[in-house]
């Protein structure tokens, strides 16, 4: 964010560099049950993005001091490959992973009935094999996925999306140049139904009536990204219903 | 995993909860209303630029120290900020020795992005020599006393450190920490504002009994200018969005009265 | 009338199970499938793991001795512990039935009985149903025509022995995967007809 090009246009005659228009996502794309060995999984391609998610669970918590004696222990494991960005990123847990580690673990520690299995834990990692912006947005909308495969109960599936601001116009799911040289970037998850938000993230610099409109944006993806959410689930076990 | 100290606050969770959704707070403050605040400036004589904070019974001291390095080559013309923050074990009976964990992580994280994203900082101006030498802006968060709203209390006080610092002499690629006269290139003044949430119902600046029972917290750093600089969100809590929207009225509001009031 | 639900779906009423209740609508906690038949809602979930119900037969591996009995992985969130005065040693394989639940999910079980040679293959513990059939019709199905002893546990793991073991399992991994499709039996039964004459 905020870093600056001279002579760089990123929004120019109503399109973006990449062609889009304001409000367009970048295409995406989501398998359900692509890992044999964990108990839920998702693929996820958006934009430049490529992502794998796998939820392991709920299972004996161990060491058992670590258990929780009413309701399971979420983890949430957000990783980015070592090759996954231009610049290697160092192997381990950095600062930044950590933050967007627990934040993603505490959106969806609001949905799952973590209550129904005590003393557990449900272990979901997120490996980020390529990415292109948005990477934790795209990491959460694939972990939902993968808990949903998994058959962890759950009060909502949760979509995640960002809205930012470059060069002064609010705009829908920034790419990778626009995320390094745009003004803002907001990324969000919510509960489809409700609406209400359980992720909520902005850094950048936004007016009022900006961050309304970015908001506004977020959410219009939000909900075009459930829609692509519940056809991926459905697509996996369509057989299973329909017969082959 | 229960920590057997936090264990007290687990059993008077649901009846501080209660009283806050039926519009109480133990300690009779609004809804919307800070405890009281004391900064001394200047705290720490051989940091650079140093804040004490009392804000209730939290108490934070930050420092900010400067040295020279090299650039980030995405940025060859601009000066550089860490920030960290540290849980000291004396704070709280659950505060341990060691590396940062993820609460101290988030921690120095959101008072970075709230400092680095107003652009209080002119990074052009902390260049020396481009692509070669800068000037690097070190805030220590060192957190004293836990009573709750670290977010709050910190980046008040690293925003008072950063306009009250003065900068060392740079000469023969020599810094010289005895010789401090220039103040650093800052124009802004961010503002974080924390929200605890207790259902649908929020308050600012929670303490830590209310930290303890509550859902999550929202944090809304403004700047003067009228704008939003950073919000996050953090803890097993929801927000509609007309909530949110409300939430960000009250941070520009409160924001503008700490600045007028501690950073004037 | 057969329907995917995903969790967070409003329902038209309530179902059996895998529900949650805000007002006076009902959401679906999980993936599956919701039937309907005459006002009667089901929801059957597509995966998840075992969870012990009192009664169920399971199949579990001993996995450490205690004092006064073992320790019984079963293939579910909680390992499990059997109170038995018999000899039983890290490994062994046991069939027995869930005795008891208490408040955390943590079962007990009895009426054990030590399995000897043979194998254990594991498949989807909700798929469970279909390999034994409305009236253990499947279950007959495939004992009759393979001649294999086996031992069907309710938390995914089949327990079989017997020369004709390789096609038993192959069988149960079709049920498996085609679970929620309709004419099973049939298709199992010409499946077996056709790899047992080869």
């Amino acid at each position: 964010m905020g870093m600056k090009k001279e002579g760089l246009k990123l929004f120019e005659n109503g399109k973006r560099i990449d062609g889009r228009a304001y409000d367009e996502l970048r295409p995406i794309k989501m398998e359900v049950g692509v890992l044999k060995r964990a108990d839920g999984s998702c693929y996820l391609e958006w934009g430049g993005n490529k992502v794998l998610a796998a939820v392991y669970g709920p299972r004996e918590c161990l060491p058992r001091h670590t258990q929780d004696p009413l309701k399971a222990r979420i983890n949430y494991r957000y990783n980015m490959a070592p090759f996954s960005t231009d610049e290697r990123v160092r192997p381990g847990p950095s600062r930044r992973s950590i933050e967007i580690s627990k934040l993603s673990k505490e959106a969806l520690e609001h949905v799952i009935f973590t209550e129904y299995f005590p003393k557990t834990s449900i272990d979901i990692f997120v490996e980020i094999l390529q990415a292109d912006a948005g990477t934790r947005c795209a990491g959460l909308t694939a972990a939902s996925l993968a808990l949903a495969d998994a058959g962890i109960p759950m009060k909502s599936l949760i979509t995640a999306c960002a809205a930012g601001k470059i060069d002064g116009k609010v705009v829908l799911d920034l790419g990778k140049l626009e995320d390094n040289f745009g003004e803002a970037d907001l990324p969000i998850a919510y509960m489809p139904r409700t609406k209400e938000l359980v992720y909520l993230q902005m850094d950048g610099d936004l007016t009022k009536d900006e961050f309304k409109e970015a908001l506004r944006l977020a959410l219009k993806g939000c909900d075009e990204i459930y829609r692509i959410q519940r056809d991926a689930l459905k697509k996996a076990y369509e057989g299973e219903v329909n017969g082959r | 995993m229960v920590d057997e100290n936090e264990i007290v606050w687990l059993v008077k969770k649901d009846a501080v909860a209660d009283m806050i959704k039926n519009g109480k707070r133990s300690d009779g403050r609004k809804a919307y209303e800070y405890r009281p605040i004391e900064i001394i400036t200047d705290y720490v004589k051989r940091a650079e630029g140093s804040a004490y904070i009392k804000l209730g019974n939290t108490q934070i001291l930050v420092g900010v120290k400067m040295d020279v390095g090299q650039p980030y080559s995405d940025s060859p013309n601009m000066g550089t900020l860490i920030t960290n923050a540290e849980l000291v074990p004396l704070a709280s009976p659950v505060f341990q020795p060691g590396p940062p964990n993820e609460n101290a992580i988030e921690l120095a994280r959101v008072v970075d992005r709230g400092i680095r994203e107003s652009k209080m900082i002119d990074f052009e101006k902390l260049c020396i020599t481009e692509g070669e030498e800068v000037w690097n802006v070190l805030i220590d968060i060192h957190v004293l006393d836990f009573d709750g709203n670290l977010i709050d209390a910190a980046t008040l006080a690293a925003v008072k450190a950063l306009w009250t610092a003065k900068m060392p002499r740079y000469e023969d690629g020599k810094v010289i920490y005895e010789d401090k006269k220039d103040s650093l290139p800052v124009s802004k003044k961010p503002v974080a504002c924390t929200f605890a949430r207790f259902g649908n119902v929020s308050i600012l600046d929670p303490s830590l009994e209310e930290e303890k029972s509550m859902d999550g917290k929202i944090t809304i750093t403004t700047t003067d200018d009228g704008k939003i600089c950073a919000v996050q969100k953090s803890g097993i809590t929801k927000i509609s969005v007309p909530e949110l929207e409300n939430l960000i009225d009250v941070a520009l509001e409160k924001g503008n009265e700490i600045r007028k009031t501690y950073l004037g | 009338m057969k329907r995917f639900v995903i969790p967070g779906e409003k329902l038209e009423g309530r179902p059996n199970a895998h529900y949650y209740r805000e007002g006076n609508n009902y959401y679906s906690q999980v993936f599956g499938i919701l039937e309907k038949k005459d006002n009667f809602l089901k929801i059957v979930p597509l995966k998840g793991k075992y969870m012990p119900h009192k009664g169920d037969y399971v199949i579990g591996i001993v996995i450490d001795v205690k004092y006064g009995g073992v320790i019984v992985d079963i293939n579910s969130s909680h390992f499990a512990f059997l109170p038995t005065k018999n000899s039983l040693n890290y490994k062994d394989i046991v069939s027995a039935e869930v005795i008891d639940i208490d408040e955390v999910r943590n079962a007990t079980l009895g009426n054990e009985r030590k399995l000897f040679g043979g194998e254990i293959i594991e498949i989807n513990p909700v798929r469970i149903p279909r390999v034994i059939g409305k009236n253990n019709s499947m279950l007959k199905l495939l004992k009759d025509k393979t001649g294999c002893s086996f031992f069907v546990g309710r938390n995914g793991r089949i327990w079989i022995k017997g020369k004709n073991s390789p096609i038993l399992a192959d069988a149960i991994f079709k049920i498996e995967r085609e679970a929620h499709t309709s004419g099973l039996t049939e298709r199992i039964e010409k499946y077996l007809d056709e790899m047992l004459k080869g």
